[in-house]
């Protein structure tokens, strides 16, 4: 057989998983956010409706609150996430068999399932016998009782703790790998010069982080507007919508009203943006390349 | 001195950070083990049972069958995927053809797609061919988010394979297929038995389409959890014990394939 013919043929089972899983559903989502489909009304999909399921969604409330709430979340579990991942990576990155125990356990967070780590919170910050709520009581008295979870700004802040703990592991790894790629003279001539461990880090370590820092960032963006099982079992999207992201909304739309249009709308705004940031990664990943060979 | 502190200090953030990772686990392990009337306490004062596990299992909540459909829908995912990854993987690293950068674009971004965009499609699909609440509509929708992911895996692994040996063999007479099965699969085999394990806990663990898929009959591990959400409230010491259920498998493959773990799961992304 023919190198050419065999290459194609090789990835013939995988591309038609990937063409029948992903590729024809969104075909098929396309076309039904130009549609009308009340599910609970309509067997078959309805009309075609031009863009009007994407003019309501820019002037629908619950929607307009899903991105506010979802830039929120976003925002601060990217920033909180690689921020601590770093630190982590130049916490852990000496050898030492406290260092490679911990090394070792980072990756349960990583393991557990999502849903079960929004129960795990939800159980922990429950005022009258969470042991977190509890504990936080004993430690400071006026935060005693505290409804955790029924104050929207405390249950958006929990929601990130959450995530914050599931995703600050893989982070890490990222960022102890791109720390072993950078050549350790620089740091070793300086320490020998007596420069402060301050100085080392942010003068000499950090610049050279830049490239892994931005793509642990654009990769945690992509992660945490996805999020969704924490928000269904930790806190339902509530109180009222404060917790309601993007996919929760989109979720709630499609399968508590069974408005298949316009969930198929909304989801579709989620995969532009989605889309926008990936491609903004993707260029960074080939950038990066070029100046490793460099 | 300083030097002391700094030792004690880096010592004291390392335990911390174990803690915090440590704590949530360990609580919950803990809570399977309690009675009712200590889960709602933070006591740690109690006498342990496996009343939970007991109950868990039998009747209403059927754990058992949760536990088969978890098992049934990550290994039937596991087995379609890697193998088509793989193969798919080694043409993506050893061949240059054109529309090969393309093609590994297009299978890579499917990957950055949010899962609610997928599932809505294929709700729609699997109610008109009467597929909601089954085993095969779970893999289905799961072959989309693990394949691509798989694909980009193994590929970082065969990339790290010198082609020497192949090539060598191949001026002695050897077809390409001989090399891939003589030469490659097996240098390959640990790359791909981690991916298979990422690609298991992927599957394992995943909420959203079977939350969406399945109602009764289907219904897996993580969306189990909800259903111990009553109208008597959380009952928290049956869902920290079929919360164990569901880790511990997951907690053993991750630590047995430790070293690769860290590697392989973040192969692709940095490099």
């Amino acid at each position: 057989m023919k190198e050419r013919t065999l290459s194609y043929t090789l990835m013939v089972p995988a591309f038609l998983i990937v063409l029948a899983t992903t590729l024809y559903p969104l075909a098929y989502s396309f076309v039904t956010s130009f549609r009308e489909w009340d599910l609970t009304k309509q067997r078959r999909p309805g009309d075609f409706v031009g863009i009007e399921n994407y003019v309501h969604a820019a002037s629908e409330s619950g929607f307009q609150n899903s991105l506010w709430v979802t830039t929120i979340f976003v925002v601060t579990s990217v920033i909180v996430t690689v921020v601590l991942a770093m630190s982590l990576a130049l916490l852990l990155r000496r050898e030492g068999r406290l260092h490679t125990f911990t090394r070792i356990i980072l990756i349960l967070p990583f393991a557990m399932s999502p849903a079960l780590i929004g129960v795990s919170y939800r159980f922990m910050f429950n005022p009258e016998f969470g042991v977190l709520a509890k504990g936080i009581g004993a430690i400071f008295p006026a935060l005693e009782g505290t409804p955790w979870l029924a104050s929207p700004d405390l249950a958006m802040a929990i929601l990130v703790i959450t995530d914050v703990w599931h995703w600050t592991p893989y982070m890490t790894f990222m960022c102890l790998g791109g720390l072993a790629s950078i050549p350790r003279e620089t740091e070793e001539a300086a320490r020998i010069d007596g420069a402060s461990n301050l100085r080392i880090i942010f003068g000499i370590i950090l610049p050279q982080m830049k490239g892994v820092l931005m793509v642990t960032a654009v990769l945690k963006t992509i992660f945490a507007l996805k999020m969704f099982d924490q928000v269904v079992t930790l806190t339902g999207g509530g109180p009222g919508t404060s917790t309601e992201t993007m996919a929760f909304f989109i979720f709630n739309v499609g399968f508590k009203w069974f408005d298949m249009g316009y969930a198929s709308a909304l989801a579709w705004i989620l995969t532009a943006i989605m889309m926008i940031i990936s491609a903004w990664y993707v260029r960074m990943l080939l950038s990066e390349r070029k100046m490793a060979t460099a | 001195m300083k030097k002391l502190l700094t030792w004690w200090g880096e010592r004291a953030l390392l335990v911390l950070i174990s803690v915090v990772v440590l704590f949530p686990i360990s609580w919950m392990f803990l809570t399977a083990f309690k009675q009712p009337r200590d889960a709602y306490s933070t006591s740690l004062n109690f006498t342990p049972t496996l009343d939970n596990f007991v109950t868990v299992f039998s009747d209403p909540w059927n754990l058992g069958s949760m536990v088969m459909n978890s098992v049934i829908v990550a290994v039937v995912t596991v087995a379609i995927a890697v193998p088509c990854a793989s193969l798919a993987a080694y043409s993506f690293s050893r061949f240059r053809v054109r529309g090969r950068k393309f093609l590994f674009f297009l299978i890579l971004s499917t990957q950055f797609i949010p899962a609610v965009v997928i599932v809505l499609p294929f709700f729609l699909m699997f109610r008109s061919l009467g597929l909601l609440d089954t085993r095969l509509a779970l893999i289905i929708v799961n072959l989309a988010i693990v394949t691509p992911f798989v694909i980009w895996m193994i590929k970082g692994f065969i990339d790290a394979i010198p082609t020497d040996s192949e090539e060598a063999a191949m001026i002695d007479g050897a077809s390409r297929l001989r090399v891939i099965k003589d030469i490659v699969l097996p240098m390959a085999a640990p790359g791909i038995l981690t991916s298979s394990i990422f690609c298991f806990i992927l599957t394992w663990n995943e909420f959203l389409f079977a939350l969406i898929l399945s109602r009764r009959d289907a219904v897996t591990l993580p969306v189990g959890l909800v259903s111990f959400r009553t109208e008597r409230g959380d009952l928290w010491e049956l869902m920290s014990a079929a919360g164990v259920m569901i880790t511990v498998p997951i907690f053993i493959m991750a630590l047995l394939i430790q070293k690769h773990f860290t590697r392989g799961m973040t192969a692709g992304a940095v490099k």
